[in-house]
C-alpha cells in the first residue's frame, strides 16, 4: 500500500527546501522596520520614531483613499499598538505657535501622527483661548512643500545638498574660525531660553530686526519711564478708547488678547447702555477703525500734530500746529471725554514715531491711565528691535566689519527699508548663515542654509509678556532634515547638547522638577504672580523736545502713502500660506492681491471712476467687474505698478498699501504674482522707520488688473432685515426696536399661539426633542479677524480654489464675514460705520434648500442640523439659488482630487486651475486633511455642517461616559476660533447652556437674519450698536410683511 | 343642389393648386424619394458641425465639471436652465396644433401638424439635454428615478419641483412620440407600398406595422388619434405649469410669484407657434410645399401669435403691478431695479425681452403684415430671441442680486462650453429635422387627403358641376351607381 501524500500546491509536492523555509516564516515578506544592511528603511537613524511619522503618512493616504475611491497605496498596521495612541483618536497637545514676535498659546490636534488643527490654549490668561487667522493657518505651513528639506550651501549660484549635519557642523566650524564680528541676525525673540544661549555664544553680537518696528514706543518709553520696553495694556478697563492709527484690533502689538479685552464692554445686555467708547484717528480704513464708534481721517505725515492736539487740548504744556477744523472740533469733544473719564481712559499710537509715542504717553500721564489701562508691571515682549541697530549692521556689512552673519526670522532684503543695500552688503560678508524653514529673498543671498524646524516640530518656549511663559513642544516627527537653530548655535558654540536637552534642563533647573516641568509643558503655559506693581515714575520733560519736533514737520500737500499691514498676510511671513492667501481681506473683501486703496474723491480725480455720485453705468462697471484700474505710485526713484481698490473712509489725500506681497518666487508658485512689494515704499526718519511716504505722485497707466473679490456690493441697501445696526443714543431711545420687529411678525403671522414657527406655515411642524443645535452671533463683538474663516478650511477640509477661480466667484468659505459699509448719504466718502456680519449656513427649520433638492441630499437632522449627504448629492444647484442667505458652496471643479475621474485638474481652455490648487492637493499638502471630514468631489454641493464631526464626537463621548450631553462638549471650529467669543454654539433645549443664555440676555439686540421669508433659522445675531449720540432723522418704521 | 355644396364662403381653401390624390401623394413622396438635394446636404453638414461642437462641449463639462461654464456661487442656473426653457416652451406648439386642434376640428392644421409635432419632440429631446448635463454628477441622474433600489428607504423627494419635472417632461416626450408616430402610419405604409429598393421596403415595411389600410385599421386609427389628442391635451397644459414651479414655488424675489404657471403656458405656446413658423416658411420654400402649407396657414399661426403674445404682455404688466401692489420690498426691488432698470447690469436683457415680446407682434394686427411671409420669419426670429431672453430674465436677473446684498454677483456672462451646449442642441434639433424631412413625409399624406373631399380646388370642381345639375337627376345619376 503506498503512502497518501497530501499536498496543496506543487511547490509542496516536490518538497523543494525554500519552500520548507518559506513555510516556517511566519512573515513570508521582509518586515519593513529594518533592512539587512541594518540601515533603518529611508537611512533614518531612529527608525521607531520615523515608525509613526510613516504610520502618519500612510493612514492619511489610507483613510483619504477610502474616501474616494483610489487605490489604496500604503497601509502599515501597528504591530505592538503604543499605549497611550488609539487610531481614530485625536490628541491635543498644549505649545504655541510663535511668528517672529506673535505668540498665541495653543493646543495641536493630532490625528494618527499628524498635527491638523490648531486651538487655542485656554488655559492662558491672555489669549483665552483665542486664535488668530495666522496662528490658525501655520499648520499648513508644516505641510507646505516649498520648505528646505536638508541644509545646502551655496555653490556657484546655485545651493548644494549637506548630507549630514555633521558635515555642515564641521563645514561651518571650519568657516567660522577667525572670522571678526559675527552677528546674529533676528526677527523679536520671545524666547528666554534661547536668549540664554545667544548670550552664551562667544563673540556673537545679537541685532533684532522687526518688519513691522516698534521702535518709536520702545525709544519714547527708554526716555520717559527709563525704560525700553512696552507695558502691557488692559482695554477692559477703558471706558474711552483713542488710537491714533493703532490697529490693535488686527494687527498691532497682541491683537487676541486686546480683542478679548476690548469687547469686554461692548456685549450690550438687555437693558444695559453702558459700552466703551472707541474713537480711531487714521489714514486709511483698518480693521479697528472698522469696528470704531467714530472715526477720523488724516494725512499720515499729521498724526504727530493730530497727537500733540489732543494732548494740547487735554491741558498738556504745547501748542500744538493747526489742524483741520473737523479733526479740532473732534479732538476738543474726545478731550472733554476723556477729561471726564480719567483714569478709565487709554490713548495709543500705531505711530513708529518716537516723538509721537512720547506725546501719546504724555497724554496717558495726563489722564493717569498708567496703573489702570496700562500696566508697566507686566511688560510686552513681543517686539524688541530698534532699527537703528540694523542700519548700523548694514554699515558694518558693508565696511567689511563683519565677516560673519547669521540670520533667523528676519528677512531684510525684503521688508528692510533699503533692502537693496543690505543684500549688497551681505555679499560682503565671508558667511552668511540662514536659519530660515523656506527659501526667502534674504536666504537666498546666504552661503549656508540650515534651516529650523517648524514651530509644530520643536522644542521652546515664548515669553510675550513678562511672567507669562509659553511652551513649545513637538506634536510630529520632523519632516524634513531640518535642526533647530539653537542647535546649531549651541554646536558651534562648541557644546554638546542639542536645544531639545539644553531647553529641559533650563527649565527643570528653573521650575524646580522635573515634575513640575512636565505639568507645565502639558498646560503649555506657565503663569507666575507679577513681582513688581509699581508704576513708573514719568518724565515729563521729555515732552518739550518731541513737541518742538512734531511742530517743525509740515505736511507738504502732496498726495502720501501708508503702508499697513492685514489680518491674513501681515508682514508677510506666511506669504506662502494658500489658507491666508484666500483668506478675503475683511475691508476690502479681495483675495489673492495687494492694490492701492484710494478715496472716492481721489478716483474721481486721479482716475475719472466716479462712485460717489456718478451715473449709475459708471458705477455698476466699477463693481459687476474684477478688473480694476492700475496705476503707477512713485516715490522717489521707487515706483510701482498697482491696482486700486476705492473704499470709503479713506483720507482723501492718502493712498494705502499693504505690505507682505510680492515675494519671491522661491517660496513656490503660490506666491508668484501675488501682489507687489510695498516696503519699498518705508524709510527711516533718523531714529526709526516710517511707514508711510509723504510725497507720492500717482499716474493713471490706462490698464487694467483683475482682483478677485468675494463680495462686491458694499451698502446693505437699507435691508434692515438682513442686518440689523444703530446707534447707542438710538436704542437708548427705543430699546425694543429690533424686538419689536420680531413681536409684530409674531403677531402678524400667529395670532393663536404666538408661536410663528408653528403657524407661519400650512405644514405640521415636526417635534423636535433632545438636542437642538443653535448658534448666535455677536456683531458687535466681531472685529472681523478672520480667524474663524480659517479655522473652518482646516477643520473641514474646505478647499482652496485659487486666485482665478475666486474670479469667476467660485471661492468655497463655509463661513464668510459680510461686510456693509454706512456713509453719509451726501458724502459717501464719509464713513460712518462698518457692520461686520459673519455670515454662514443658517440651519433652517424651515429650509427653503432642502424641499427643493430632487434627491433628499440636503435634509434635517432631529438636532435641527441641516444636513449635506455629498454621496447622494446629483449637483442641480437649486438648493443653493434656492438658499436666501447665499451660503451654500458648490465644487465647480475638482478642487481637492476627489473626483470620480482620476486627475482631473489639467483644465486647458476654460477654468484653468492655478498652481495653488495643485500644491494643495500634494501627498504631503494632503496631511492637513481632517480624517473626519469627507473630501467633497467634484459636482456635488457643500456647506457649513455646524462641525457635525464636533457634534458627533461630543454626543459620543458624553455617551460613553454616561451622562448627558454636557454645555460645551460640543463647539464648532469658528466658535473655538474666535478671539472675541462673537460666536456661540450649543444646545438650545439646555437651559443651563451658554446659548440659551445669550439668547435671553440679549433679547433686545436679538435677531435672525430675513426672518420674515419664515426659513427659521437656527443661528440668531445680535445687533450691531455703535457707541454714538447720533439720532435717525426720519423715523423708520418697518413693517413686517412677508 | 346648390344647398349640398359644402364649401365655406369665408376660408379659403386649405390646399391650394388642383390637387388629386395622386398628385398629392407623388408631391410629398417625392423629398423623400428623391436623392437629397444640395441645399439638404449643406443644411445637414451645418447642423451636424453644431452637433459636434456641442458634443464637445458637453464632454468638457462631464470630464471637468460645470466650472467649465461661468455660473458661480450666487448665479447657480444660467444658460443651461435658459435653455431648457426655452426648448420646452417651443416643444409646446406641435402637440398643440396636433392634440387640441385635433379635438376642436381645426381642418387647418393638417397642413402643418406632422412637422410641427416633430419639432415638438426634438425640441424635448433638446430641452433634456440641460437639465440632465447641468448635473454636476450627470453619472447619478438616475437618483431621480423612482426605482426601488437596495439603499434602504432612500427615495426621491416628492415635494421637489425638479422630480416634478423628472415625471412631466417624461411624460410628454413619451405621449407626443405615441402620437406622432401612430399619424405616421399609414403614411409609413404608403412609402412601403410605392418603394422600389429592398431597404427602403424593409425600412418602411417593418415602420409601417403592417398598415393593410383596412377599414378596421382606420377606425382603430382614428380612435387612437382621439384617445391620444385628449390625454395629451391636459399635458400641453400640464408641462410648462411644472416648468414653472421650479421658479414660482422657490423663495426667490422674481421667482416667487403665483402668476406663473399661465404666464409660461400662454409663453410656450407663443414661442412654439414662432418657431413653427420658422421651420415652416423654411420647409414649404425648399421643399416646394407652398400649395400645402399655404399663406392662409401663416396667417393663422400669426394670429396665434399675436394672441398669445399680447397674453405674454398682460402677464409681464401684471408682474410689475404686483410687485409694486405686494409692497415687499425684495420683490420690488428684483422687478424695478434688476429688471426695469435699463441702468442695471442686466437691464438691457428685460427690455430686449419687452420688445421682442410684447412690441414686436403688435405688427400682426395687420393682415397684409401676417400674410407677407419673409415679415413672419423675421418675426418668429424675434419672437423666439425675444422668449429666449424671458428665461434668462427671469432665471438670471432673479438670482444675480437676491436677499443679502454680501452676494450680490459678478457680471455673468457664458464661456464658450455653455455657448457650445447651446448650438449644439440646435444642431441636434436640425440634423433631427433633416433627417425627418429626408426620410418621411413632412405633411400628413393621409390627413390632406382627408380633406381634400371638402376643400381644395379639385373639390370645387366636382361641386360646380354638381351644383347646375338638377336634385332629380342627381339622385338618378346615383341611384344606379353603388360603389362607381
Amino acid at each position: 500500500m503506498s503512502e497518501n501524500k497530501y499536498w496543496q500546491g506543487f511547490g509542496e509536492f516536490s518538497g523543494k527546501e525554500e519552500y520548507e523555509q518559506r513555510i516556517q516564516n511566519e512573515f513570508q515578506e521582509e518586515l519593513p522596520f529594518e533592512e539587512k544592511n541594518d540601515k533603518g528603511w529611508l537611512d533614518a537613524a531612529t527608525p521607531r520614531r520615523d515608525f509613526l511619522k510613516y504610520l502618519g503618512f500612510s493612514t492619511a493616504a489610507a483613510s483619504l483613499a477610502a474616501g474616494c475611491k483610489v487605490p489604496v497605496k500604503q497601509a502599515i498596521p501597528f504591530g505592538n499598538k503604543p499605549a497611550e495612541m488609539v487610531p481614530g483618536v485625536a490628541k491635543y497637545y498644549a505649545t504655541t505657535y510663535v511668528q517672529d514676535g506673535d505668540v498665541v498659546p495653543i493646543v495641536a490636534k493630532v490625528r494618527d501622527g499628524r498635527p491638523i488643527k490648531i486651538e487655542g490654549n485656554t488655559l492662558s490668561s491672555f489669549t483665552k483661548g483665542g486664535t488668530t487667522a495666522r496662528a490658525q493657518a501655520s499648520v499648513l505651513d508644516l505641510y507646505d512643500t516649498n520648505r528646505l528639506t536638508h541644509p545646502k550651501r551655496k555653490v556657484g549660484d546655485k545651493f548644494e545638498e549637506i548630507p549630514t549635519f555633521e558635515q555642515l557642523d564641521q563645514m561651518i566650524i571650519a568657516a567660522m574660525s577667525g572670522v571678526k564680528n559675527p552677528v546674529l541676525l533676528t526677527s523679536t525673540i520671545t524666547s528666554p531660553s534661547t536668549k540664554d544661549i545667544i548670550a552664551k555664544y562667544p563673540g556673537l553680537k545679537h541685532v533684532q530686526y522687526d518688519a513691522d518696528s516698534f521702535t518709536g514706543i520702545l525709544l519714547a518709553n527708554e526716555m520717559c519711564f527709563g525704560k525700553k520696553s512696552i507695558p502691557s495694556y488692559n482695554f477692559s478697563n477703558a471706558k474711552v478708547i483713542v488710537s491714533f492709527g493703532a490697529d490693535f484690533l488686527g494687527t498691532w502689538l497682541s491683537p487676541v488678547e486686546f480683542s478679548r479685552q476690548y469687547v469686554q464692554n461692548r456685549k450690550l445686555k438687555d437693558a444695559s447702555f453702558e459700552m466703551s467708547k472707541h474713537y480711531q484717528f487714521e489714514s486709511f480704513l483698518s480693521t479697528t477703525g472698522a469696528s470704531a464708534d467714530v472715526r477720523l481721517t488724516h494725512r499720515p505725515s499729521e498724526t504727530g500734530a493730530v497727537v500733540l492736539a489732543l494732548y494740547a487740548a487735554l491741558g498738556g504744556n504745547s501748542t500744538a500746529p493747526s489742524i483741520d477744523k473737523k479733526l479740532q472740533t473732534a479732538i476738543d469733544k474726545i478731550a472733554s471725554e476723556l477729561k471726564a473719564n480719567s483714569k478709565h481712559t487709554l490713548v495709543v499710537s500705531g505711530s513708529n514715531d518716537k516723538n509721537i509715542q512720547t506725546v501719546v504717553n504724555g497724554i496717558n500721564s495726563l489722564l493717569e491711565s498708567y496703573g489702570t489701562t496700562i500696566d508697566w508691571s507686566t511688560t510686552l515682549n513681543c517686539r524688541q528691535g530698534i532699527d537703528a541697530d540694523i542700519n548700523k549692521l548694514v554699515a558694518d556689512m558693508e565696511s567689511g566689519e563683519v565677516d560673519a552673519v547669521m540670520i533667523y526670522g528676519a528677512n531684510p532684503a525684503y521688508d528692510y527699508h533699503a533692502a537693496d543695500k543690505f543684500s549688497a552688503a551681505i555679499k560682503k560678508t565671508k558667511i552668511a548663515i540662514s536659519f530660515s524653514e523656506k527659501l526667502d529673498e534674504t536666504s537666498e543671498l546666504c552661503t549656508y542654509l540650515v534651516p529650523a524646524h517648524h514651530y509644530l516640530e520643536s522644542w521652546g518656549d515664548a515669553e510675550p509678556k513678562s511672567n507669562h511663559i509659553c511652551f513649545i513642544q513637538p506634536t510630529i516627527h520632523p519632516l524634513f532634515k531640518t535642526r533647530p537653530f539653537q542647535t546649531s548655535l549651541l554646536k558651534w558654540s562648541g557644546s554638546e547638547k542639542d536645544y531639545e536637552t539644553y531647553f529641559k534642563e533650563y527649565w527643570i533647573s528653573k521650575i524646580g522638577s522635573s515634575i513640575a516641568f512636565d505639568a507645565a509643558l502639558q498646560s503649555g503655559v506657565l503663569e507666575t504672580a507679577t513681582t513688581n506693581s509699581t508704576t513708573k515714575a514719568f518724565n515729563s520733560n521729555s515732552i518739550t523736545s518731541a513737541a518742538t519736533s512734531i511742530s517743525n514737520s509740515k505736511p507738504n500737500g502732496n498726495i502720501e502713502l501708508v503702508l499697513y499691514q492685514k489680518v491674513s498676510i501681515g508682514t508677510g511671513k506666511q506669504a506662502g500660506n494658500p489658507w491666508l492667501q484666500e483668506l478675503p481681506d475683511p475691508i476690502t473683501k479681495a483675495t489673492w492681491d495687494n492694490y492701492a486703496l484710494m478715496s472716492m474723491s481721489m478716483a474721481k480725480e486721479l482716475l475719472g471712476v466716479n462712485l460717489a455720485n456718478g451715473t449709475e453705468k459708471e458705477i455698476n462697471k466699477y463693481e459687476y467687474f474684477p478688473e480694476k484700474p492700475v496705476v503707477k505710485i512713485t516715490s522717489g526713484n521707487k515706483e510701482i505698478e498697482l491696482p486700486v481698490l476705492i473704499l470709503p473712509g479713506m483720507n482723501a489725500h492718502t493712498i494705502a498699501v499693504a505690505v507682505g506681497y510680492g515675494r519671491t518666487k522661491s517660496l513656490g508658485k503660490v506666491v508668484e504674482g501675488v501682489g507687489k512689494n510695498a516696503s519699498i515704499f518705508s524709510s527711516f526718519n533718523g531714529t526709526s522707520t516710517d511707514y508711510f511716504s509723504k510725497n507720492v505722485s500717482i499716474s493713471n497707466t490706462g490698464k487694467k488688473y483683475k482682483i478677485a473679490q468675494t463680495q462686491i456690493h458694499n451698502s446693505y441697501e437699507d435691508r434692515t432685515e438682513v442686518v440689523k445696526e444703530t446707534s447707542l443714543a438710538n436704542f437708548k431711545s427705543d430699546p425694543n426696536q429690533f424686538k419689536k420687529y420680531r413681536d409684530d411678525l409674531a403677531k402678524n403671522y400667529a395670532p393663536l399661539t404666538g408661536d410663528y414657527s408653528k403657524e407661519g406655515t400650512l405644514y405640521s411642524s415636526h417635534e423636535q426633542p433632545g438636542l437642538k443645535w443653535g448658534m448666535s452671533v455677536d456683531m458687535n463683538s466681531c472685529v472681523a479677524c478672520g480667524a474663524c474663516v480659517i479655522a473652518c478650511h482646516a477643520e473641514n477640509n474646505v478647499p482652496v480654489v485659487g486666485k482665478s477661480e475666486v474670479v469667476r466667484y467660485h471661492d468655497m468659505h463655509w463661513i464668510r464675514i459680510d461686510r456693509y459699509f454706512v456713509s453719509d448719504k451726501e458724502n459717501a466718502d464719509d464713513l460712518k460705520s462698518v457692520v461686520f456680519q459673519p455670515m454662514m449656513c443658517q440651519h433652517c427649520d424651515n429650509a427653503p434648500c432642502e424641499n427643493v433638492c430632487p434627491v433628499a441630499a440636503t435634509n434635517h437632522s432631529t438636532e435641527g442640523i441641516n444636513q449635506m449627504a455629498y454621496n447622494r448629492c446629483i449637483g442641480t444647484r437649486y438648493c443653493a439659488n434656492n438658499c436666501p442667505y447665499k451660503v451654500r458652496r458648490f465644487n465647480w471643479a475638482d478642487y481637492m482630487g476627489a473626483d470620480s475621474f482620476p486627475n482631473n485638474q489639467d483644465q486647458k481652455l476654460v477654468g484653468v486651475l492655478d498652481p495653488v490648487v495643485h500644491q494643495m492637493n500634494d501627498d504631503l499638502t494632503r496631511m492637513v486633511l481632517n480624517p473626519d471630514v469627507t473630501v467633497r468631489s467634484r459636482g456635488v454641493i457643500e456647506k457649513c455642517s455646524f462641525c457635525i464631526q464636533r457634534v458627533q464626537e461630543g454626543k459620543l463621548i458624553a455617551k460613553k461616559e454616561g451622562r448627558v450631553l454636557a454645555d460645551g462638549d460640543a463647539k464648532t471650529a469658528c466658535m473655538t476660533a474666535c478671539p472675541t467669543e462673537a460666536i456661540v454654539f450649543g444646545n438650545v433645549h439646555d437651559k443651563e447652556s451658554r446659548i440659551t443664555k445669550t439668547r435671553e440676555e440679549h433679547k433686545q439686540r436679538l435677531f435672525y437674519v430675513i426672518e420674515q421669508v419664515h426659513t427659521l433659522p437656527n443661528v440668531n445675531y445680535l445687533a450691531k450698536i455703535r457707541n454714538t449720540d447720533e439720532l435717525p432723522e426720519v423715523e423708520h418704521h418697518e413693517e413686517a410683511t412677508h | 343642389m346648390g344647398l349640398l355644396r359644402y364649401e365655406s364662403q369665408v376660408r379659403p381653401p386649405l390646399v391650394d393648386g388642383n390637387k388629386e390624390y395622386h398628385q398629392i401623394t407623388e408631391d410629398i413622396c417625392r423629398p423623400v424619394e428623391s436623392k437629397p438635394t444640395k441645399a439638404w446636404w449643406i443644411g445637414f453638414s451645418i447642423s451636424l458641425v453644431f452637433l459636434i461642437f456641442g458634443a464637445v462641449s458637453v464632454t468638457m463639462e462631464v470630464v471637468y465639471g460645470i466650472g467649465q461654464w461661468n455660473l458661480n456661487k450666487t448665479i447657480g442656473w444660467g444658460w443651461d436652465i435658459t435653455n431648457f426653457v426655452w426648448w420646452i416652451g417651443i416643444g409646446h406648439a406641435g402637440t398643440l396644433i396636433s392634440a387640441i386642434l385635433l379635438l376642436f376640428r381645426q381642418g387647418w392644421r393638417t397642413g402643418v401638424n406632422r412637422a410641427a409635432e416633430a419639432m415638438t419632440i426634438f425640441a424635448v429631446m433638446c430641452a433634456g439635454q440641460f437639465p440632465i448635463f447641468h448635473m454636476g454628477r450627470v453619472w447619478d441622474a438616475f437618483f431621480t428615478l423612482p426605482y426601488p433600489n437596495t439603499r434602504g428607504p432612500l427615495w426621491v423627494n416628492f415635494n421637489s419641483p425638479l422630480l416634478w419635472d423628472v415625471f412631466a417632461i417624461s411624460t410628454y416626450f413619451t405621449v407626443s412620440l405615441l402620437f406622432w408616430y401612430s399619424g405616421l402610419i399609414p403614411d409609413l405604409a404608403t412609402l412601403r407600398d410605392r418603394a422600389k429598393k429592398k431597404w427602403r421596403k424593409l425600412f418602411y415595411g417593418i415602420t409601417a406595422f403592417g398598415w393593410t389600410g383596412s377599414t378596421k385599421h382606420w377606425q382603430r386609427h382614428e380612435a387612437l388619434a382621439l384617445v391620444l389628442a385628449g390625454l395629451s391635451t391636459p399635458l400641453v397644459l400640464s408641462v410648462h405649469t411644472i416648468v414653472s414651479f421650479d421658479f414660482a414655488t422657490s423663495v426667490v424675489p422674481g421667482w416667487h410669484t403665483t402668476i406663473f404657471p399661465p404666464y409660461f403656458v400662454a409663453g410656450a405656446i407663443f414661442s412654439g407657434f414662432a418657431m413653427v413658423q420658422t421651420l415652416l416658411v423654411i420647409t414649404r420654400k425648399v421643399l416646394s410645399l407652398e400649395q400645402y402649407i399655404t399663406i392662409e396657414h401663416i396667417e393663422v399661426m400669426n394670429k396665434v401669435i399675436i394672441l398669445t403674445g399680447s397674453i405674454v404682455g398682460i402677464a409681464y404688466l401684471t408682474e410689475l403691478f404686483m410687485s409694486w401692489y405686494g409692497a415687499n420690498a425684495y420683490e420690488g426691488f428684483a422687478f424695478m431695479e434688476n429688471r426695469l432698470n435699463l441702468n442695471s447690469p442686466y437691464g438691457w436683457s428685460y427690455w430686449i425681452m419687452m420688445g421682442c415680446n410684447v412690441l414686436s407682434p403688435q405688427i400682426f394686427w395687420s393682415s397684409k403684415m401676417r400674410r407677407n411671409v419673409t415679415v413672419t420669419f423675421f418675426m418668429s426670429i424675434l419672437v423666439n430671441i425675444g422668449m429666449w431672453f424671458e428665461r434668462f430674465v427671469i432665471i438670471v436677473t432673479s438670482i444675480y442680486r437676491d436677499y443679502l446684498p454680501s452676494s450680490w454677483s459678478t457680471y455673468y456672462r457664458p464661456t464658450i462650453w455653455e455657448i457650445g451646449f447651446y448650438m449644439g442642441t440646435f444642431g441636434l434639433f436640425f440634423t433631427c429635422y433633416f433627417l425627418f424631412a429626408k426620410y418621411f413625409p413632412v405633411i400628413a399624406l393621409a390627413e390632406i387627403k382627408h380633406i381634400l373631399k371638402r376643400s381644395g380646388d379639385n373639390y370645387k370642381k366636382k361641386m360646380d358641376k354638381l351644383e347646375g345639375q338638377e336634385s332629380e337627376g342627381f339622385a338618378k345619376e346615383h341611384a344606379h351607381d353603388h360603389g362607381a
